[in-house]
Formats: structure tokens, sequence, C-alpha cells
């Protein structure tokens, strides 16, 4: 067999296995490892590795940032910054026509500031918003769609679990791809808002107006938001700049690694502090922590495994030169790309597709020739597949964030949170053909700060 | 939730090993919050936690070492299930059961391997007692971390005893999945 196609039997007998219930760590770990043994002929390499690939993969130094940033989200959802964030937010916007859902956005995108992760804005901010739009004679409709994208700015909005992983698989620097998340994250927050807007223009019946509220008041909410816009502030504005301090320009307070520890004794010490953090809640969040560090180091461990075996097919390089001798367009690459993760979000998480498909994927791009160093490539690539993947969130039929909130509206018929939801799709999808088409807004804080 | 007393017990050692991470977690940010601050006042006779680096690094890996258990026990790896919950329940039992077999194969392997790691860290012990344990050759010299000079066999041990409770805990995920094959439904984890 040739190493393409060798590769490619792989691929597809993991998919299968996938699908069966197989866990997609386990997956990858047994498709990398028995691949391996068909190419060598022998376990003993990959038993070999083994002695120590587990110990090195949970020690990664870059990976070390990601159980402190998951703890730094628990505890953000455990100290009533959600709450804080949505009662400033709704007092600036509620008194519009859906502003009340326009401030769930709002909310959502500030609250993404200091959690990593998608589930946990959806829920935290699902349990603040959802009441509150309901007292107020919001359609079911229209609250449980806007929450369940809302709740995809956690990732997009560093700092990202997920963008982490893309930054160190594909070698790139963490606070670049960070910088370059963030315009992308804002458009995306204002793109819900204006959804919002024209949704309830369509069907005035789904949402109420209330009267302003005034302006002192609008201040004071403001400002007990203060714990969010530090922490962030400190975290994300501290690790912008160089590490160098001999060389001259901005200079980082902080490694990433270092932004996440302080961030996460940040939030700890702030919800003990402010009595909201009680013990019951402090170990509820480590057992938390736990489960997701895990099952993200599982799956890491297994896409090593994984690696391994694309390696010893050399099914990368091979599709690489293929690609590129064919003379396909790039941007048609690109675009089939994004549709593949498109149609694989629906049934798959957003971290599994990443690992998976970004040893086979970045390659390809690599070669391809967009007009931009291949180091803009890469950022601008991994952005696109994030957001793209984050779209796999809320398409139905097994969108995460669907059901989450699903969990929360428990007498809401799925139904109409998936039609709730397909407005904001629509957005999110018009926000990638933007960010194909200019690049630019990917990259221009990059090139910036940098 | 637990009934019988082994459940218990399972789930209390566990959730214990988690907390136990849990605390190696607090304890690295603290130890790098620690080390910022110490950093920025060089001038004044301070400076970083010697070895933050590797501290935090080694801490990482035993904390994941010691969430393992608590994940499997509660279900937590993904899986796809799209396909299988339009299946009979029993089925997707069953389906559920072959994936906890298969995690506890994996964590068998882990495990072993881990063993043989350690064994190659180890310098210590006479060469038939390391023979007997499947250790393999002493090292020539023990292999420490580069800053703090930590032997790595230490840390080889620590996570050798969390990936013992994963063993446990995975064959006992085993077990529970395979009473509700029986059942003919699947319980909450």
């Amino acid at each position: 067999m040739t190493g393409l196609s060798l590769a490619l039997t792989g691929f597809v007998l993991m998919l299968v296995g996938i699908f069966l219930r197989m866990p997609i760590a386990l997956a990858m770990a047994m498709t990398g490892f028995f691949g391996s043994w068909y190419v060598m002929g022998t376990p003993n390499a990959p038993m070999s590795q083994l002695k120590t690939l587990t110990y090195e993969t949970f020690s990664t130094q870059s990976l070390s940032i990601v159980p402190l940033f998951l703890l730094m989200g628990q505890f953000a959802t455990r100290t009533g910054m959600s709450a804080a964030l949505f009662r400033a937010a709704s007092d600036w916007l509620g008194h519009r026509k859906g502003g009340v859902a326009m401030a769930s956005v709002g909310a959502c995108a500030g609250f993404g500031a200091i959690c990593g992760s998608s589930l946990a804005t959806a829920s935290t901010m699902g349990q603040v918003a959802l009441p509150e739009m309901r007292k107020r004679g919001y359609s079911d409709t229209l609250s449980t769609g806007v929450l369940a994208a809302g709740g995809t700015l956690g990732i997009l909005i560093p700092p990202s679990v997920i963008l982490v992983i893309y930054a160190i698989m594909a070698e790139q620097n963490i606070v670049k791809m960070f910088m370059a998340a963030l315009i992308p994250g804002v458009l995306a927050a204002l793109g819900y808002i204006l959804t919002v807007a024209l949704y309830v223009r369509l069907k005035p019946d789904s949402a109420t107006t209330a009267p302003r509220v005034p302006m002192q008041d609008r201040l004071r909410t403001l400002a007990a938001t203060w714990p969010v816009i530090v922490i962030f502030g400190l975290t994300m504005g501290g690790i912008v700049g160089d590490w160098n301090w001999a060389k001259p320009g901005a200079q980082a307070l902080f490694t990433p690694n270092e932004a996440a520890a302080f961030g996460a004794v940040a939030t700890g010490l702030y919800g003990i502090l402010a009595g909201r953090l009680s013990l019951a809640g402090f170990k509820e969040a480590i057992l938390e922590t736990a489960k997701a560090t895990a099952m993200i180091f599982f799956i890491l461990l297994g896409a090593d495994l994984f690696k391994g075996f694309l390696a010893l097919t050399r099914a990368p390089d091979l599709l690489a030169t293929w690609v590129a001798g064919a003379g396909f367009a790039p941007i048609m690459v690109l675009l089939v790309m994004l549709l593949a993760y498109l149609l694989f979000g629906c049934v798959m998480d957003s971290l599994s597709m990443i690992l998976l498909t970004v040893p086979i994927f970045l390659p390809v791009i690599e070669v391809l020739d967009f007009g931009m160093s291949p180091e803009e490539t890469a950022i601008w690539f991994g952005i696109l597949a994030l957001i793209v993947v984050e779209v796999g969130l809320i398409t139905p039929p097994v969108g995460l964030n669907l059901f989450i909130i699903n969990g929360v509206a428990r007498d809401v018929p799925i139904a109409r949170t998936y039609a709730g939801v397909a407005p904001f799709i629509l957005s999110d999808l018009l926000r990638v053909g933007l960010l194909v088409a200019f690049p630019a807004i990917t990259l221009w804080l990059v090139g910036v700060v940098f | 939730m637990a009934q019988n007393p082994l459940e218990r017990r399972i789930e209390g050692a566990a959730r214990a090993m988690a907390y136990g991470g849990g605390l190696v977690l607090c304890a690295m940010a603290a130890t790098t919050v620690v080390s910022i601050v110490g950093r920025m006042f060089t001038g004044m006779g301070l400076g970083p936690v010697p070895g933050d680096y590797e501290l935090v690094a080694n801490g990482c890996a035993l904390a994941v070492f010691s969430f393992l258990p608590y994940c499997q026990l509660k279900r937590g790896h993904v899986t796809v299930d799209i396909l299988t919950s339009r299946f009979p329940k029993r089925i997707e039992a069953f389906l559920g059961f072959l994936g906890d077999v298969l995690i506890s194969v994996a964590a068998v392997v882990i495990l072993r391997q881990l063993w043989f790691g350690f064994g190659e860290k180890f310098p210590y012990g006479s060469d038939t007692l390391r023979d007997r344990l499947g250790m393999g050759y002493k090292p020539f010299f023990p292999e420490t971390t580069y800053e703090l000079q930590i032997p790595v066999w230490i840390l080889y041990g620590l996570a050798l005893v969390a990936a013992l409770l994963f063993v446990i805990v995975a064959l006992y995920t085993v077990w529970r999945s395979f009473t509700w094959v029986l059942q003919g439904q699947e319980d909450h984890a």
C-alpha cells in the first residue's frame, strides 16, 4: 500500500470507530498505534515510545497553559462575574427592541474575555440571561438561539483553549494567535447584535422594549464589571509585546503561561475575597477542571500517536505535493477545507477536529500561495478554521451549545432552539466570507503589535 | 449515585486524587505568581522562583495524571453519539461498554509502559530484583530535571500511582457498563 492509501485507510477506520461511540482519543491512539505497527512491522517502536510519551506529553511546557485557563474559566463562572456583565450590558442596551438579547451577546463577549471555553460561556450566560429574557417576554426561539450563538464567543475571543492548541500544533506564537482572534471575535459579537436587530424587525413580537435606565445607574453597573476588565486587561494586555527585554518596542509583562497562572489566581482570589467562591464552589471548580483537563490531554496523547503514524506514511507531504502540482486555485482548496470543517463540525467536537485535521490540512495550505508569508498564512488559516469549527457547536444535530442551552431551558423544545440559531449561523458564514476575502482583518492587529 | 461500599470507595479515591491534582494546579499557579512578583523586584534583592518553569511543567503532568481516573469515572472522554443514540438502548450501552473495555486496555498499556519508563530512570535495586520486576538495566546515572535537579524517577513514581488508580477505575467502569448492558440501558455516570 502506498503511504497515501494507508493513511486514508487508517483515517476511515478511525472514523468508523468514532461513529460507533469509541472515545475519540482512543480512536486516534489506536489508529496511530496499529498504523505504526503495520508500517514498521513490529509494535516495538510505538511501545517503547509510550514509556516516556505519556509523561512527556502531559509535561509539555506550552501545554501547561491549558489547565490554568480552564481553572480560571471555572472560577470565573462561579464568582458572579457573568451576572455583573449581563446587568451592565442590559442597562445599556435593554431599552431597545431586542435589547436584552443584544445585551446577552455583549455579556457573552465580555465573559469570553476571561473564559476560554464556549460551553462554559453558554451555560453560565444561559443561567443568567435566559430568565431575564423570559421575564421580559422575549420569544423562546430568539432567547435560546442568541445564547447558543453567543456562547461561541467564549472561544473566539481570547483567551481560547482551542487557539492555544492550534498554535502549538502549527508551531505559531500563541500571543500572535490571540491578537489575530481579537478583531474577528469583536466582529462576531457585532454581527450577532446586528442579527438580533434585523430579527426583531422581521418578527416584532419576539421581543419587547423597556424604559431607559438612567445614566447614573448605567455607570454604576458598568463600574461593577471592574474585575473582568482588570483581569482581562492584565492577562491579555500583559502578554502583548516582546518577551525579550533587551529589544526595543512593546514589552510583555508575562509569558502566556504566566498570564494564565496569574488569571487563575486573580479570579480565584477575587472570588474568595468577594465572598462568592465558597469551599463547595471551589471543589466543584476543581472537579470540572479535572474532567475537562483529562479529556483534553487524553485526546492530545492520542493525537501524538496519530501524528506519528501520519508522519510514517508521509501522507501529509504527499498530499501537499500533489495539491501543489495539480494546479488547483488556492482559494478553492481553502474553501473545500472550510466546507469539510462545516460538515464534520455538525457531528464532532471542535478540539478533536482541529487535532485530526491540522496535521493534514496545514502542510497543504502552507505550500499554496495566498500572497502572504508562511506565518501569516498559518495564523489566518487557524482563525478561519477556529470560526468554522465553532459554527459546528451551534449547527444541529450535534451542536453542543444547543444542548447546553436546552439543558438550562428545559421546557423549550430543541426544535425551537434550532430555528432560533439559524440566523446566527448565517451571520457566521457571512463573517467567514469576509475574513477569507480580506485577510488583513485578521492580520492587521498582529502587524501593529509585533 | 454510588450505593454499595465498593462504588463509594472508588468514587472517593478518584475524587480525592482529582482534588490532589487540583491542589497541585493551584500551587503551580501560585508559584508562578510569586515568581512574577519576585522578578519585578529583581533589583531589590528578590528574584524569580528558581526552576519555576520546570515546576509548572512537571506539576501540570502530575495534575493531568491525577485527573484521569475521575474523568473516566464520570465518562468525561468525548464520544460521538449521533449515530448510536438511534440504536436500541441496549446496543448503545454495549458500545459504551466496549469503549470502557478499550479505555481499560489503554490504561493498562499506559501503566505498563510508564513502569518500564520508571525502570529506566530509577537507579537503585539489585540486578536480580530489577530483573524480576521487569525494570530493565540500571541507568548509569539518575536523570534529573534541569534546574532543580529533581530526580525524574520521583516524578514518574508519582505518575505511576495515578496511572494505577486509572486502571482500577477503568476496570470498575467496565463492570459498571456491563451491568448497564444487562439492565438494558445506561444509568447516570
